[in-house]
């Protein structure tokens, strides 16, 4: 169980904005205040910035403690040293992020602000330009978007798209999930298990419930905007990547329909959502809004660049300006398209996934243990399995999983 | 004892301390009926001003001829009642304190009867020895205004330079060729980065000012004589001339070693391995070569890129080694070094793998400094120590990290350097020369750690600096200062009074068989020869009240002033009789 350490690692996280790792003396004040580490029986979030300070690479690569944190923000408000633990996490999440992807594109945009902001633009470019050369007959009589953007073909493009985005996220997010089960030494954990925890995944994604443990009353509040813009954002996705050709129509339909409401309620939700985080990024009162990475304004600011537009494609559209109406939807298009194509696999988008898969593996875990030290026959096992991080390295061959060593013992 | 003495008895309730445990009126009462008391009384506070004043007044009113006070130790208040009795012009030495506080009634609380019965016998003790007192009076001995420092290092050289600001002659003597101690070639030292080569030269200049002290290097003590404020010490000078010096007191402040690791502790002897020590010397020898103070660390033509330094080497070892205790000093010069590593090269990774961090006081700031600029501070447990592997180009230090559950990592370093402990200084011939006092640790030993901390059990001789054990360069000329206040306390007077209490031998009863000769440890008798006959005679001024000699003695002819053996077997008398209350 030994790892061979990397004494570069806190400098290699400093560039995704870590907090000050280097004040930490390891007190333990950001873990008497977290309610996750009493759950994991672990000294989250302490033990993630002592890995790191150390430079324990791959222990760090294995944990998924980072996802199941949501920045609330009491560890470094709680910190007598202001190494702010919370923006370690956060710089931990986005240092994991970069390292399940095996494009190496995470790390790039992460570590490279400018990088990133080209790579949107490309991208925008990239779709105006399609626009440009493939729109269809430009109908300036009345208002005719499906004339101009079939729906047929923006929905082709957009499952297209779709499709290759969520082969990298996904095949990312499986890397993620066999590191944290013990790679090639995978813990036997009964597909049972598996099956019976995959509730977790569905309310943890949905609500994102772990968040109203986390203490504070702002915290609440910061949930409940996140929800509505996790709805809101939801919403958008269901209209424009399953029912598009349901929402996007030339007949406008009285405003109680429900495409519309549906719409303004995504709309609504968007704006509101996006711009309490701007606001609060900005105002910087609280201890996670006082440090945003080009990255942060970058996700948040075209969330809701997307909703504005897709706001102002239907107000042209109701007020029967045909030529603002096509321009606004391709700009409106190009943002959408830059949003998901770099944030989705490379960026904070990610977390849609990589979260509740960490809180749904990490439930998996805890059962399998459970189950095991119910039924020691099966596997016995000395000691329970540890839910996170003691999982030996993947990669190397003398390395042994948690129970695998437990059975060789007895 | 032909007539009844006249004993005053005060029996002090201590506030409840005492008399919440011990009836102290049913004490008082059975006391009184003894045939050599004349007075026994109860009080609050025997030491309150308003009971003293009592004490005086009735020593004169009844014509008292002894007192005896039961109350707490004598360590807290003898001095006190003898005072308060010489006050009354009653001789101090016909004082006796009954202890019936710490010895009764703080440790039988749960019995009331039991300890009032033993706070009588205790004080019925402490009557028969006042009924057998007798008289005594201080010894005077003339002092002679010049100390013998031994030890030129930072704490003899600055005790020296004080010494003689007081009007002292100073004899400072250092075994080596040079003086200046561990600190000789030393540079910069924490908490300020002053040079530790540059604090000596301070200090050498000012020595070379007065000319009231005589440096002798490549000296050594080799005999001794006298007592406190007459001392006579012989050296060897590095001509191997002998000299005797004439001292009224000697300060040893003969340092430390640096302990030295055995072959393959923490891998030391592989390449690349070194002692904090040996790694100062290659720090500042780089330095001195030319190199600039910014620039790559080189060890052996080796980059240094990581350091791991292991801490506690040679220190806080298990009960049956050698050396159980903490060395004070090691945690924060590591932290230093760290900083000054940082200074030269900040690119280099440290990691300090510890036991506890004891930057204690203001070097606490250090400890900061050093983790704000990245060190990284690995604890470990003595059950699990870390592991240094050689092989290749780099080393390999396994460590088990207590703050990851004990996990094993493996760190790989161009360095390993071993944070060394201090260890007595190699002087057995010293220690037996001066018949010093040595602790369980080697270092040599005061009187009481907190009381008295720079004087030993032989009058006259201080301590000061490492020589007494692991302390800073601070804390080593702090007791150094206390050590010269202690023997210009003794000497600036011109004369000393010792206490009376001495052996005496009774000439008509002595055989001189010598048996009482080889007992005493301070060489303390002599023979002479009295009317044709070989007696033993007692030398009050070396004796140090021991009473080694006394039951050495076939014809009991020695009696120790004080503590006469009719005092003691009256006291065991005494005790052995049964309690009946009046």
């Amino acid at each position: 169980m030994t790892g061979v350490v990397n004494p570069n690692l806190h400098r290699e996280v400093a560039a995704y904005g870590a907090g000050n790792v280097d004040l930490c003396m390891n007190c333990g004040h950001c873990t008497a205040v977290c309610s996750i580490s009493p759950e994991l029986g672990t000294a989250f979030p302490r033990r993630i910035i002592h890995l790191l300070q150390v430079g324990r690479e791959e222990a760090l690569t294995q944990t998924v403690e980072p996802w199941l944190c949501y920045y609330c923000g009491d560890c470094s408000e709680s910190c007598p040293r202001d190494a702010r633990p919370s923006d370690t996490m956060m710089a931990a999440r986005r240092w994991l992020t970069a390292r399940y992807d095996w494009t190496r594109l995470a790390g790039i945009f992460y570590r490279f602000g400018w990088v990133q902001i080209a790579a949107i633009l490309l991208v925008a470019l990239v779709v105006m330009a399609a626009f440009a050369i493939y729109h269809g007959p430009v109908v300036t009589s009345h208002v005719a978007l499906n004339t101009f953007a079939p729906v047929a073909g923006v929905e082709l493009v957009d499952r297209i798209a779709a499709g290759i985005l969520a082969f990298l996220l996904i095949s990312n997010a499986i890397r993620m999930a066999w590191s944290f089960m013990g790679g090639s030494q995978m813990l036997k954990v009964p597909v049972r298990i598996y099956a019976q925890q995959v509730p977790q995944f569905i309310s943890h994604y949905f609500t994102q419930r772990r968040w109203r443990r986390c203490s504070t009353a702002p915290s609440r509040k910061r949930w409940m905007a996140h929800l509505l813009l996790f709805s809101g954002y939801v919403s958008m996705q269901i209209l424009v990547e399953l029912l598009l050709g349901w929402f996007q129509t030339d007949t406008v339909y009285p405003f109680y329909y429900p495409q519309r409401l549906w719409g303004y309620y995504a709309a609504a939700t968007l704006l509101y959502g996006t711009g309490y985080f701007l606001v609060s990024r900005w105002r910087k009162l609280k201890p996670m809004h006082q440090t945003s990475e080009v990255s942060d304004w970058l996700f948040v600011g075209l969330i809701f660049l997307v909703a504005l537009t897709g706001i102002l494609v239907h107000i042209f559209r109701l007020s029967g300006l045909p030529l603002a109406t096509y321009i606004t939807y391709a700009i409106h298009l190009a943002i959408a398209a830059s949003l998901i194509a770099i944030f989705v696999p490379f960026g904070k988008w990610s977390h849609l996934l990589y979260r509740p898969l960490a809180l749904y593996l990490t439930a998996v875990k805890q059962a399998a243990a459970a189950a095991l030290a119910e039924q020691p026959d099966l596997a016995p096992a000395e000691e329970p399995a540890v839910p996170d991080g003691d999982v030996p390295d993947g990669d190397k061959p003398d390395a042994i999983p948690v129970i695998a060593v437990a059975t060789e013992e007895v | 004892m032909s007539e009844p003495r006249k004993i005053g008895v005060f029996i002090c309730h201590c506030g409840g301390n005492i008399s919440d445990y011990v009836d102290v009126e049913a004490v008082r009462a059975t006391v009184e009926q003894e045939p050599d008391v004349a007075l026994a009384r109860t009080t609050m506070f025997a030491c309150s001003d308003a009971s003293q004043q009592e004490m005086i007044e009735a020593i004169h009113k009844e014509g008292l001829d002894g007192m005896v006070v039961a109350s707490c130790s004598p360590k807290l208040h003898l001095y006190t009642f003898r005072g308060v009795a010489d006050r009354a012009e009653l001789n101090p030495y016909r004082y006796v304190q009954a202890n019936v506080r710490e010895q009764c009634s703080w440790s039988h609380r749960e019995d009331r009867a039991g300890a009032t019965q033993k706070a009588t016998a205790i004080v019925r003790a402490g009557i028969a020895k006042a009924a057998a007192s007798e008289s005594l009076e201080n010894f005077r001995v003339e002092t002679l205004p010049a100390v013998l420092v031994i030890g030129a290092g930072v704490a003899g050289m600055r005790a020296a330079i004080s010494l003689a600001d007081l009007g002292l002659a100073v004899h400072l003597i250092e075994r080596a060729e040079h003086p200046g101690g561990n600190l000789r070639t030393f540079g910069a030292t924490f908490p300020n980065n002053r040079s530790g080569s540059e604090l000596i030269q301070t200090l050498l200049e000012e020595i070379q000012q007065r000319e009231t002290i005589t440096l002798y290097t490549g000296a050594e003590v080799i005999e001794r004589s006298g007592s406190a404020g007459t001392f006579r010490v012989t050296v060897r000078l590095s001509n191997a001339e002998t000299i005797t010096v004439p001292v009224g007191a000697v300060i040893v402040a003969t340092g430390f070693d640096s302990y030295t690791p055995a072959e393959g502790e923490y891998g030391y002897g592989l390449p690349g391995v070194v002692t904090l020590p040996e790694f100062r010397r290659i720090l500042d020898e780089s330095n001195a070569d030319g190199q600039s103070s910014a620039g790559p660390i080189t060890v052996g033509g080796r980059p240094i890129k990581t350091i791991a330094y292991i801490y506690c080497v040679g220190s806080r070892e298990a009960e049956d080694e050698n050396r159980t205790y903490c060395s004070r000093y090691c945690c924060t010069a590591t932290v230093h070094t760290a900083l000054l590593v940082n200074a030269r090269d900040p690119s280099v990774n440290q990691y300090h793998l510890y036991r506890d961090m004891r930057t204690y006081g203001k070097y606490e700031l250090l400890f900061e400094q050093a983790s704000r600029q990245g060190s990284v501070f690995v604890r470990w447990d003595p059950d699990q120590p870390p592991e240094v592997r050689g092989g290749g180009k780099r080393l390999l230090v396994s460590a088990a990290d207590v703050l990851d559950g004990g996990d094993r990592m493996e760190i790989p370093v161009d360095l390993t350097v071993l944070v060394t402990g201090m260890v007595p200084s190699a002087n057995e011939a010293l220690v037996d020369t001066l018949k010093l006092p040595l602790g369980k640790t080697g270092f040599l030993n005061e009187i009481h750690t907190k009381l008295r901390p720079v004087e030993t059990v032989i009058n006259g001789v201080m301590i000061a600096g490492a020589a007494q054990g692991p302390k800073t360069i601070s804390e080593s000329v702090a007791s150094s200062l206390a050590a010269v206040t202690k023997s210009a306390g003794l000497l600036l007077k011109g004369y000393v009074d010792l206490e009376p209490f001495v052996a005496r031998v009774d000439a008509a009863r002595c055989t001189g068989c010598d048996e009482c000769l080889t007992a005493c440890p301070y060489e303390a008798l002599q023979k002479i020869t009295i009317d044709g006959r070989d007696v033993v005679q007692a030398i009050p001024s070396l004796c140090k009240g021991g009473g080694a000699c006394v039951p050495s003695c076939p014809e009991e002819a020695i009696d120790l002033m004080g503590y006469t053996n009719q005092q003691i077997t009256s006291m065991i008398d005494a005790f052995a009789r049964e309690v009946e209350y009046a």
